[in-house]
C-alpha cells in the first residue's frame, strides 16, 4: 500500500492537489476499492492489539465486536479524504440576479486532532460574498465543511481549506470562516481545561481588504 | 509476548458458573453488606445468583511498567491505523502521532492502574451527621467500550451517610477511577454507586451519570443534542421515595 504523499504543505491553496497533502486522488480512489476490506482488516487487528495492551480483556462480551466497530468508526471520521469538492459542487452553481453576503452560521463540525487522533468539535461560520450572479445551494457550504473535516486535521488548516474551497468553487469577492471548536485532547488530558475553546479564522478578498467589511463580520461572528 | 496482566483473564474466569464474573473489576454482583446493616441487600439483581464482587479490593489489570512496555506496540498499532486510513504517517503533523495517540489512550484507561483501597483508605471520618451530601456536577470523561470513542457528561452523586462519611474530593476520585475505562454507562453508574456503599455502608446511595456519546454525536444516528441519563439507586434511595426526591430536586437546582 504506497501513497504518494508531499511533504505537509503549509497554508498553500492547493485544493485542487489536495490528493498530494491531505487527501486521495481520484485514481487513487477508484483503484483502492477492491482493497478497502484488507485496510478494514488491517485496522480492525491494530484495535485488538491496542485493546490488549491497554489491559482490557479482548474476549470479554462487551468487547467482541470493539475492533470491527472501532475501525469502522475510524473509517467514518476520516471519510472525507474519499470526497472532493468538485464531487458534491457540480449541479448546484446557480445564475441568479443576486449579489449579495450569504450567510451560514453554525454549522456542527467534528473532526479529529491529527496529534492524538482525538474529537474536536464546534461551529463552523461561512460568510460568502458572490458579486457574480452566483448563488449556491446553501447545503453545499455544510458539504464543503464535511468533507475536509471528516479528516485528520489541524484546526488551522481545517478553517483555511474551507475558505480556499470556496474560493476556488465560487469564485466570489470575498469569503470568510471562522470556527470556535472544543479540543477533547485539551479537555479530556494533558492541561484538562474543560471550558476553554479554540477560535481560527480565515478572510479572503474583501473581508481581508476592507476593514469595515472584516469588522463587521467579527462583530456579528466572534461570540464572547 | 507475556503480560502479567493477561494471565487474570484465564478462560476458566468466563466459563465458572455462579463465581462472579472479575473482568476489570466490572461488578457483576450484588453489594456486600455487612452483617449489622440493613436486611434487605441495596442492589438486588432480581434473582441474580451471582455472588458478591467486592469491587474496593479488585486487583489492578495494568501497572505504570506495563505502561511503558506497550507504548512500542501501541505505537505500532497507531501506525498501521494510520496507513489503513489512507495518512502518510511520515508527513510531518504525524510523524509522533503514533506516540502521543498511544500515551493518550493509557491515560483515558489509566482507572485500570488504580484501586479504589489506595484512593480512599484514608479519608473516611466518623461523623455523626445523617442528612444527605451531595455532590454534583462532576465532569466526566470516560471512552465507550464499543466503538472507542469518548463519552463526557457530568456525575451526581448524593448518600447518606451511617455515622461514617467520605473525603469529598474522594468521590471525585472514585468517578475518575471507573470513568477512566473503556466503559458502557450503565456499568459506569453502578460501579460508582457499589464502591461507596463498599466503603462507607451508608444508608443509601444515589448516583445520576448524564452524558453525550460522541458515538451517537459524531458518527451513526448523528443526533447532536442528545443526552444519556442513567441513575443507581442503592438502599434508602431506592425504597424510599421521598429521600430520592428530596436527591434529584436538590441535583436539579
Amino acid at each position: 500500500m504506497e501513497y504518494q504523499h508531499d511533504v505537509e504543505i503549509n497554508g498553500e491553496d492547493k485544493y485542487l492537489n489536495i490528493c498530494k497533502h491531505n487527501g486521495l486522488c481520484k485514481k487513487e480512489k477508484d483503484s483502492k476499492d477492491d482493497t478497502d476490506s484488507n485496510k478494514l482488516s488491517h485496522i480492525e487487528k491494530a484495535y485488538t492489539t491496542i485493546l490488549g495492551e491497554l489491559g482490557e480483556d479482548v474476549d470479554r462480551e462487551g468487547l467482541l465486536r470493539t475492533p470491527l466497530r472501532a475501525a469502522k468508526a475510524m473509517q467514518f471520521f476520516t471519510k472525507g479524504y474519499k470526497e472532493t469538492t468538485q464531487d458534491i459542487l457540480n449541479d448546484a452553481i446557480f445564475d441568479e440576479n443576486h449579489d449579495e453576503m450569504v450567510i451560514v452560521k453554525d454549522i456542527d463540525l467534528f473532526s479529529l486532532c491529527e496529534h492524538h487522533l482525538v474529537p474536536f468539535f464546534g461551529k463552523v461560520t461561512i460568510w460568502a460574498y458572490l458579486p457574480n450572479k452566483k448563488v449556491v445551494g446553501l447545503s453545499k457550504l455544510a458539504r464543503i465543511v464535511e468533507i475536509y473535516s471528516r479528516r485528520l486535521q489541524v484546526q488551522e488548516r481545517l478553517t483555511k481549506q474551507i475558505a480556499s474551497a470556496i474560493s476556488e468553487a465560487l469564485e466570489p469577492a470575498g469569503v470568510a470562516v471562522v470556527i470556535e471548536a472544543a479540543h477533547m485532547c485539551m479537555v479530556m488530558r494533558g492541561v484538562q481545561k474543560i471550558n476553554a475553546s479554540t477560535v481560527t479564522s480565515v478572510m479572503l478578498g474583501t473581508f481581508q481588504d476592507n476593514p469595515t467589511t472584516r469588522k463587521e463580520f467579527l462583530d456579528l461572528t466572534i461570540r464572547k | 509476548m507475556e503480560h502479567s496482566k493477561q494471565t487474570q483473564f484465564g478462560s476458566s474466569d468466563k466459563k465458572d458458573a455462579g463465581t462472579s464474573s472479575v473482568v476489570n473489576g466490572h461488578c457483576d454482583g450484588m453489594v456486600k453488606r455487612p452483617a449489622g446493616g440493613p436486611s434487605q441487600p441495596p442492589a438486588a439483581e432480581s434473582g441474580s445468583q451471582r455472588p458478591v464482587m467486592e469491587s474496593w479490593r479488585e486487583d489492578r489489570t495494568r501497572s505504570v511498567e506495563d505502561n511503558e512496555m506497550s507504548l512500542p506496540s501501541l505505537a505500532a498499532a497507531y501506525t498501521t491505523i494510520l496507513r489503513g486510513l489512507g495518512e502518510d504517517p511520515q508527513r510531518q503533523g504525524l510523524l509522533k502521532t503514533p506516540w502521543r495517540a498511544a500515551t493518550a489512550m493509557q491515560f483515558f484507561t489509566k482507572g485500570y492502574q488504580e484501586k479504589i483501597i489506595d484512593v480512599l483508605n484514608d479519608a473516611i471520618f466518623d461523623e455523626d451527621h445523617d442528612e444527605m451530601v451531595i455532590v454534583k456536577d462532576i465532569d466526566m470523561f470516560s471512552m465507550c467500550e464499543h466503538h472507542l470513542v469518548p463519552i463526557f457528561g457530568r456525575v451526581h452523586i448524593g448518600y447518606l451517610p451511617n455515622k461514617r462519611v467520605l473525603g469529598l474530593s474522594k468521590l471525585a476520585r472514585i468517578v475518575e477511577i471507573y470513568s477512566r475505562r473503556l466503559q458502557v454507562q450503565e456499568r459506569l453508574t453502578k460501579q460508582i454507586a457499589v464502591a461507596i456503599t463498599e466503603a462507607l455502608q451508608p444508608t443509601g446511595v444515589g448516583v445520576v451519570i448524564e452524558a453525550t456519546h460522541m458515538c451517537m454525536v459524531m458518527r451513526g444516528v448523528q443526533k447532536m443534542n442528545s443526552k444519556t441519563v442513567t441513575s443507581t439507586m442503592l438502599g434508602v434511595f431506592r425504597e424510599d421515595p421521598k429521600t430520592r426526591d428530596e436527591f434529584l430536586t436538590l441535583i436539579r437546582s
